[in-house]
């Protein structure tokens, strides 16, 4: 691979330029502990909710118990700083112990030196338990797996569509719009979903555009356009309303939790959201038709490339979220669909009317995330520049031919190799 | 007056001032030994001069270096490739860049003319220190001091669709359907500027403020002596005796919206699409989005420029302000 030698200049200067860019905070990094006294085991993450600090805990509690000379120090990395922050450190030769992350930074972080090949993988008594579609590789070579997958469902409210006189959730689009014509006859909303520019609405948008037959590998304007026109109508026909544009994944469940609306596309991550709900609810997959997929998204987990503690950074990540037992616990606290086969397999899931859904649109519609076929450098730029045009078709900035157009003239140059 | 005299008046038309030394007698050992002011006046600035190469001018020279290198998150602890000019041939062709630049115009000048007129407007209000004016100026402060990131926040709350001000406008009968404050692509730049410029009126009305209060009191006896009404003291003493302080404040208004990101981020992020995008928004997109640091690099030098021609203004009425005290 070409341009691989890392230079401590140019480190220096990447730092001081992206501080130029925006100060976004220095990069830290990982003790050192060389000498005596208890080692301290760095973590990055970007989880922030109750529930998820909680579980993190609970897991570095149950490795310090095995290990009462480690401290488990979590740092908190807003989600947007994760990559860039990782980078500069790289950059500096430093960084965490262990580093948690979006998949869409696979590329960049094993590029810039923040992460290496987890050789050590193969080794790992549990790793048959894995499937492919957990493994983040770049040029073949494993820079990240996924203990656990996040994905979208159709959220309903059961009590409504029992008083709209709705027997099942909608199998198709032609019968989810049926539904949401009476919802909005009703005077609710016919449903929820993000909006927002960015990579967000990629996400939101990929099962959507993929059943009318959009494909990566393949790009063609005429998917792209029947979904916006599908959107269009949502939004002319009070479905769905503009404001989404301003809404990120969160708003709109608490819109749906909140009763106003029969719908809700969203994650299995808002399972402890929902039981705060009034009323009843349920999860079906989402009704696309079979060229549709669903991304699998969540975190990616690997050992930062500086660590001065790789072996207990491995222990860590082996007995936690690459184990039976840490994968039940982030399913407890995080909602996440476990990506061993025997987790997946627990009664944990089987038994949960919700969980059990998702763990069956993991098998039926799951797609690997990033999509294969977009090159791996321009994973960023193709999904900030698709989730835009998600964004503008909600907002009507044009018409879905216009928008359409407009989106394959800067996409096609990204996904060329 | 000595020679000496005639050459130091000649290098400064103001030596007391600018030459202390000037005055002193010449020909003494001691004077010869030390170094000329000038000398001893750059070496105080030493320190202050490093500090800014270090801070300012080296972070400015590795920007510039970046936006014509091909840096993204994976090449940027490597060597940078020289790329030329296609980071900002990149941000050209980009068919909403015209429109980003429009955006920025169009949220520069609306942040500034409010900015100022509301400023002015408020520090007038609260001149006379009444207690409706103490309770005014109070209130100012308090929305100065608070943190952008929740005001914008509070914003976005109350112009929801469901919003206090969306619910009071359908109480009053008027937008039964509600107003798309930040998803119509409309009016989502505007009500991003609109309470942008909100947020700058205590700063400038605090200034103008300061200025008003050294109004000399004989001045507005003499007035009201003379019969001037409110409107009159306004139009005759308030706004020409500001009118320094105005230029200065306008320069420094319009750097402020001009670079203005926060708002945007918290209520709009830049959307919906690109509609409420500016160039410093566009240029996070690029670096912390999308991870393209070299075409972050390219728009945020662009507005770098923009900011830095007014800087230069701002630089050049200072000094000429000085030179009129």
């Amino acid at each position: 691979m070409k341009h691989t030698r890392l230079r401590p200049l140019a480190g220096l200067t990447a730092g001081i330029a992206v501080a130029a860019l925006a100060l976004s905070g220095c990069a830290g990094g990982g003790d050192d502990d060389s000498g005596g006294g208890p080692v301290t085991l760095t973590v990055w993450h970007y989880y922030n909710t109750d529930g998820q600090v909680a579980t993190l805990e609970a897991m570095a509690k149950n490795f310090t118990d095995a290990h009462p000379d480690v401290k488990v120090d979590y740092q908190y990395i807003p989600v947007e700083q994760m990559t860039t922050k990782a980078v500069t450190a790289a950059g500096a030769k430093t960084g965490p112990d262990v580093i948690i992350f979006g998949a869409s930074g696979t590329y960049d972080l094993s590029q810039s030196g923040a992460i290496e090949p987890m050789e050590w993988f193969e080794d790992f008594d549990g790793a048959d338990q894995f499937p492919d579609g957990a493994m983040q590789r770049i040029d073949g070579t494993l820079y990240g797996v996924q203990g656990f997958v996040n994905l979208l469902g159709l959220w309903y409210n059961s009590d409504m569509m029992a008083e709209l006189g709705i027997d099942a959730p909608p199998a198709t689009i032609d019968e989810l719009e049926e539904d949401m014509a009476k919802a909005v006859a009703a005077g609710k909303q016919g449903i929820t979903l993000t909006g927002k520019p960015g990579l967000e609405s990629q996400w939101q948008g990929f099962p959507w555009f993929t059943s009318h037959g959009f494909d990566y590998a393949d790009a063609q304007a005429e998917p792209m356009a029947e979904t916006y026109a599908m959107l269009q109508d949502w939004v002319d026909a009070g479905y769905l309303s503009k404001e989404a544009t301003t809404w990120d994944q969160t708003v709109p469940f608490q819109q749906f939790a909140a009763g106003s609306a029969l719908f809700a596309v969203n994650g299995n991550w808002q399972i402890a959201a929902a039981q705060e709900a009034g009323f009843e609810y349920g999860v079906a997959p989402l009704p696309i038709s079979d060229e549709g997929g669903v991304l699998l998204g969540g975190e990616v987990q690997n050992i930062g490339a500086f660590s001065k503690n790789k072996e207990l950074a491995q222990d860590y990540l082996e007995s936690t979220f690459f184990s039976t037992e840490g994968e039940l616990e982030l399913l407890k606290g995080f909602g996440a669909i476990p990506t061993r086969s025997d987790a997946a397999s627990a009664s944990e899931i089987g038994d949960d009317p919700i969980l059990s859904v998702f763990a069956q649109i993991v098998q039926s519609q799951g797609r690997p995330s990033p999509s294969p076929a977009v090159p791996s450098a321009n994973v960023n730029a193709v999904e900030g520049l698709v989730g835009d045009f998600w964004s503008k078709a909600i907002a009507q900035e044009g018409t879905p031919d216009q928008l359409a157009d407009d989106l394959m003239t800067q996409l096609l140059p990204l996904l060329e190799n | 007056m000595t020679g000496t005299d005639s050459v130091t008046t000649m290098r400064s038309p103001r030596p007391i001032v600018s030459s202390p030394s000037g005055s002193r007698p010449t020909g003494t050992t001691r004077a010869r030994r030390r170094p000329p002011a000038s000398d001893r006046r750059l070496a105080f600035a030493l320190p202050a001069a490093a500090l800014l190469a270090a801070l300012a001018v080296w972070p400015l020279l590795v920007l510039g270096r970046m936006s014509v290198g091909a840096v993204t998150g994976a090449t940027l602890n490597r060597e940078w490739e020289f790329a030329g000019l296609a980071n900002y041939a990149q941000l050209l062709a980009d068919p909403d860049f015209a429109k980003i630049v429009l955006n920025t115009g169009a949220f520069v000048v609306i942040v500034t003319a409010l900015g100022m007129a509301g400023g002015f407007a408020a520090a007038v209000s609260v001149w006379s220190g009444t207690k409706g004016g103490g309770f005014l100026l109070g209130m100012m402060v308090f929305v100065w001091a608070l943190p952008p990131v929740i005001n914008g926040s509070i914003w976005k709350f109350l112009l929801a669709d469901h919003g206090l001000v969306n619910e009071s406008l359908r109480a009053l009968g008027l937008g039964a359907g509600g107003v798309g404050f930040l998803y119509d692509p409309k009016l989502a730049l505007w009500s991003v500027a609109l309470v942008n410029a909100w947020a700058v009126i205590p700063f400038n009305a605090l200034i103008f403020r300061a200025a008003l209060l050294s109004i000399d009191e004989s001045v507005l006896e003499a007035a009201e002596v003379d019969g001037a009404r409110p409107r009159h003291r306004v139009r005759y003493i308030f706004l020409p005796h500001v009118r320094p302080t105005a230029t200065v404040l306008t320069v420094l208004t319009i750097v402020y919206a001009f670079r203005s990101f926060d708002f945007i981020y918290v209520m709009t992020a830049g959307g919906p699409g690109t509609a409420s995008t500016t160039l410093p928004y566009l240029a996070y997109v690029e670096a912390f989005q999308r991870l393209d640091y070299g075409a972050g690099a390219a728009t945020a030098l662009l507005s770098l420029v923009v900011v830095v021609v007014f800087a230069l203004v701002y630089a050049r009425d200072v000094r000429r302000n000085e030179e009129v005290l």
